[in-house]
């Protein structure tokens, strides 16, 4: 895999640590439903999702 | 549910694991067993008990705390494509076993150090095993609705422990070399994470769908409970800064946890499983934790007002409604959380513990004098003891004090002890200065922090929860309160002990790390560990070394740990790798760091440098020393780099050279034949002019009659040769660019019905039919009318030539395309031979098939063409109608394109 792409999952990981974290984190956190499931739950589901997809396409496409 | 039906169900299901282990075993390197979803599942023994039961009760009664232990691991995965894999290529380079192993030898194989990693694990993980106990012991009790059970022989537990200490000693001290891989507990615990997941997700389903209608219902019913909103929600900035502690201390966690790096690396067969990890394995986490929210709360609706232990709500809420299947399963699915845990902990423990600390600090005299078959089962057998007191251990711990305290709080302490290592760790890999001074005064003072912020308060806790050690502080001191310490009070008890614990170990490490001068083995393993990707194919080359040793030395002592064979075996690999003669007597740097590897499996690193060092006389290198060796190494794989890189481009120079000379030596031949032929066709004319003038000037009786042919014959022969050496002239102004062409805005319909003009005469002496098919007849194209009117007439020439005698018919076609005009000349003649369809455009072509087309004419006709053409930028091809005439097509630019 090239530096560049190893790269990519880098900043993914810094993304995460800050979207999971406050401030970002506080923007979300709410008890309101949505779809009978807290906001707060499905921001962090969402963002499992959205963890999981990029990875899996910067893999799939770079590694060699 | 009857404790006897239980019990069997319980045996059947172990039965089947040990089945499962057993027949992996056996088959090795089978694609079922070697594949990247076994390993990333095996990874899935991050999830034990306590996310199976303790995620529901924190849930349940106080919120969110327990999405941390998640998230941190989801965060810090994307970057295991760098960090992780540095550590495997590090531990497979190196023959290292265990994470005691993988930072005592960065830091110099110190004895020391992996002794200390050694005990600090202990201390973080036993209890934790013993929660795994616990949780099995309690849910025994909740499906078998019996209460407690004091006497040690009647308590289900103690059977599961010593089944399970037995499965491990013997699955987990499998071989010798505890580097090598344990593909039967490896799969099992793979087994067992589907198992978990998917009774769990099962479970899920159940309450959400059947017990309650929806997503929607429950949080319908939830809302109602005064609390819900604050169990829903971080809360302030307070709880935000403990849930980023939370985060820090699980992040450590998925790497520092004895079992997480006995699966991730010890256990990894090959490097690119990591690719499917990265995806696979957060999906795992996530899916886990779906159903917890609706789970936990299914139950405090049910169970709102009775005293029931939120942790097992996954157990009574199907029991509630009289379920036993389900309740069954999910019990299932948390002894197979419990037990992988278990199982895959004991293990690394017991490795840490025999390669450590025991051997090391004990065994190793005795170990020295004995013979390989003896010291291989000495080894084994203290590993085997090792894993099964440890379970033991464990149980004891949960006897005695862990019958209080709920599932998420023991979890807690044990995660923080753990994270001590990390700045030890993560330094061995990302910085060469960290030294082994700074790493061992770092991890004692973060103990020491988190025995005063953490362990002695939950001893203490244990029987006296009003203690004032806990509410005064030492002697009474404020600021030295354990779960405030120095006044922050807005820290819950773990993330403040992990906030000063590593605060003060890292501000150590780094600090006693620059103040003292390190050893230079440090120095040079901590080059080893930092720049792996360059020592990774010869990586005994980078181990610096000086002194005398013998080969006959180190072989005696690898023969005590590895049996002759083998040796022998490991021998001549090294020596193939290296190209070392045989017979040679001393050995140098790279066999002895060779063998240490060797060694390093069977006894530890610091054993193997001990047994080594104690054969071998080694001079002392100093620091500086080191520091210029590694220097110069580093410059030396720069320069080779370098090397390689312009050897790269020599090459390719190489080849493109090659290339140029092989287009010059036909060129060359091309000129040589062009020269031949060109001589020839200038030597019939002029032989033919000369035999006529002789004749004409040797007789003089010659009749009127005939010296007219004669001299006719001259004027045509002359001619033939004027045009001869005009058309050369003209090919060799295109040849070396000086000819120009003057493009305007012309009439191809008309410039082609001026050509046939021209040739009137010859096509009606052959008789032939011309036909000019146009859609229109003005087309305006872009060209040079003389030189497009040179190569039409010779096109027609051609043509004419090559039809037959009678009823020859030549067909003329203009064609519009997008861009271009394409006039196509067509004959009813011979054709042409297919291989020729690109040498007609050759000087001097002649036909290689002399039936098919004879050479009439100069040769340099088409030749010519095709350079007008090439000038206008447009294309001439050949090729062969159906009725097998030929057909010559030539492209030019419409009007509408300019030409550049």
């Amino acid at each position: 895999m090239k530096k560049r792409h190893e790269q990519k999952l880098i900043i993914l990981t810094l993304l995460l640590l800050l979207c999971f974290n406050m401030p970002l984190l506080l923007i979300f956190d709410n008890a309101a439903s949505l779809g009978g499931i807290p906001i707060v739950y499905v921001y962090f589901f969402s963002l499992c999702v959205f963890s999981i997809l990029i990875s899996l396409l910067v893999i799939k496409r770079y590694y060699e | 549910m009857n404790s006897i039906v239980l019990l069997i169900i319980l045996s059947v299901y172990l039965g089947l694991l040990f089945g499962v282990a057993h027949w992996a075993e056996k088959r090795g390197n089978s694609k079922w067993t070697n594949n990247p979803y076994v390993y990333t599942l095996s990874l899935a023994v991050y999830c034990s008990a306590w996310t199976y039961y303790g995620s529901i009760g924190v849930a349940a009664t106080s919120g969110l705390n327990y999405l941390p232990i998640y998230i941190g691991p989801i965060i810090v995965i994307p970057v295991w494509i760098i960090i992780l894999r540095k550590i495997i290529r590090i531990s497979k380079i190196n023959k290292v076993s265990s994470i005691a192993d993988f930072i005592s030898l960065r830091y110099g194989n110190s004895r020391f150090l992996g002794a200390l990693v050694t005990l600090i694990c202990i201390f973080g993980i036993l209890p934790y095993i013993a929660l795994q106990l616990k949780a099995i012991a309690e849910t025994f009790k909740v499906v078998t609705k019996t209460t407690g059970e004091f006497n040690i022989f009647s308590d289900t537990t103690t059977y599961v422990a010593i089944a399970l200490a037995l499965f491990a000693s013997y699955y987990g001290t499998r071989y010798v070399d505890a580097s090598e891989q344990r593909k039967g507990i490896v799969t099992a615990v793979a087994l067992e994470s589907v198992l978990k997941l998917f009774f769990f997700l099962l479970l899920g389903v159940y309450v959400t769908f059947f017990v309650f209608d929806g997503f929607d219902d429950i949080y319908a019913q939830a809302s109602q409970f005064a609390d819900f909103k604050e169990k829903n929600t971080v809360g302030g900035i307070p709880q935000a800064i403990n849930w980023f502690f939370l985060c820090i201390l699980s992040l450590f966690a998925i790497f520092l946890l004895p079992r997480q790096f006995q699966m991730s690396v010890v256990e990894n067969n090959r490097e690119s499983h990591i690719k499917t990890a990265i995806w696979l394995f957060p999906l795992y986490l996530l899916l886990f934790n779906i159903f917890v929210y609706p789970v936990a709360w299914g139950g405090n609706i049910l169970f709102e007002g009775k005293s029931v232990n939120p942790d097992t709500y996954s157990l009574l809420i199907p029991q509630f409604f009289d379920n036993q299947f389900i309740t069954v399963l999910v019990f299932l699915g948390g002894f197979s959380a419990a037990i992988s845990m278990i199982v895959v902990s004991s293990i690394g423990l017991s490795t840490m513990l025999s390669n450590n600390l025991l051997i090391p600090y004990g065994f190793l005299g005795r170990l020295q004098s004995e013979v390989q078959e003896h010291n291989t089962k000495k080894i084994v057998k203290i590993r085997k003891v090792g894993i099964f007191v440890l379970i033991i251990f464990s149980y004891i711990i949960y006897r005695v004090f862990v019958l209080e305290y709920n599932l998420f709080s023991i979890g807690m302490v044990s995660f923080v002890i753990i994270a001590q290592l990390a700045p030890a760790f993560f330094g061995a890999v990302l910085w060469r200065r960290g030294s082994k001074k700074g790493a061992v005064t770092g991890i004692i003072i973060g103990f020491l922090i988190c025995t005063y912020t953490l362990l002695v308060p939950y001893a203490i806790g244990i029987t006296n929860a009003d203690n004032s050690f806990i509410t005064n502080g030492l002697f009474g001191i404020e600021l030295l309160k354990p779960f405030q310490l120095f006044g922050i009070d807005y820290l819950d008890p773990v993330p403040q002990a992990l906030f000063w614990s590593i605060l003060f170990n890292t501000m150590s490490y780094l600090s006693v790390s620059v103040s003292f001068m390190g050893n230079y083995r440090e120095r040079n393993y901590a080059e080893m560990y930092v720049n792996i990707d360059h020592h990774i194919a010869t990586d005994e080359n980078a181990f610096i070394w000086k002194g005398t040793a013998y080969t006959s030395d180190i072989q005696k002592v690898l023969n005590r740990f590895l049996g002759e064979e083998r040796t022998k075996r490991a021998l001549n690999l090294f020596r193939l790798k290296y190209n070392v003669e045989n017979t040679q007597g001393l050995a140098d740097a790279r066999l002895i760091k060779f063998a240490e590897n060797l060694l390093t499996g069977h006894i530890g690193t610091a054993s193997a440098k001990i047994l080594i060092s104690s054969v071998v006389k080694e001079e002392k290198i100093t620091l500086p020393e080191v520091l210029k060796i590694l220097e110069e190494s580093k410059e030396n794989i720069l320069i080779n780099k370098k090397l390689t890189e312009t050897s790269k481009e020599l090459k390719a120079i190489t080849a493109q050279l090659k290339k140029a000379n092989e287009d010059l030596i036909l060129k060359d031949k091309q000129k040589d034949e062009f020269l031949d032929t060109i001589s020839h066709e200038l030597r019939t004319p002029i032989t033919a002019i000369r035999a006529a003038t002789e004749i004409l000037h040797d007789d003089d009786d010659v009749p009127v009659e005939m010296k007219k042919q004669f001299l006719s014959n001259i004027i045509t022969e002359s001619d033939r040769l004027n045009r001869l050496i005009t058309k050369i002239l003209d090919l060799e102004k295109f040849d070396s660019g000086l000819q120009k062409i003057y493009v305007t805005k012309n009439n191809i319909y008309l410039t082609i019905c001026e050509t046939i003009k021209q040739l009137k005469q010859l096509i009606e002496n052959k008789n032939i039919t011309i036909d000019l098919i146009s859609e229109r007849n003005i087309v305006k194209a872009f060209y040079d009318e003389d030189r497009i009117t040179q190569v039409l007439n010779n096109l027609l020439s051609n043509a004419i030539k090559f039809c037959p005698n009678q009823d020859g018919t030549i067909a003329i076609s203009i064609k519009e395309t997008d861009k271009n005009i394409e006039v196509a000349v067509e004959d009813n003649g011979k054709g042409i031979d297919e291989n020729d369809f690109e040498a007609v455009f050759d000087k001097f072509y002649q036909s290689s098939n002399q039936n098919i087309r004879k050479p009439v004419g100069s040769g340099l006709g088409l030749a010519i063409c095709k350079k007008i053409i090439e000038h206008h930028n447009g294309k001439i091809w050949a090729e062969n109608t159906i009725n097998a005439g030929a057909r010559l097509t030539f492209t030019i630019p419409k009007y509408s394109r300019e030409i550049t």
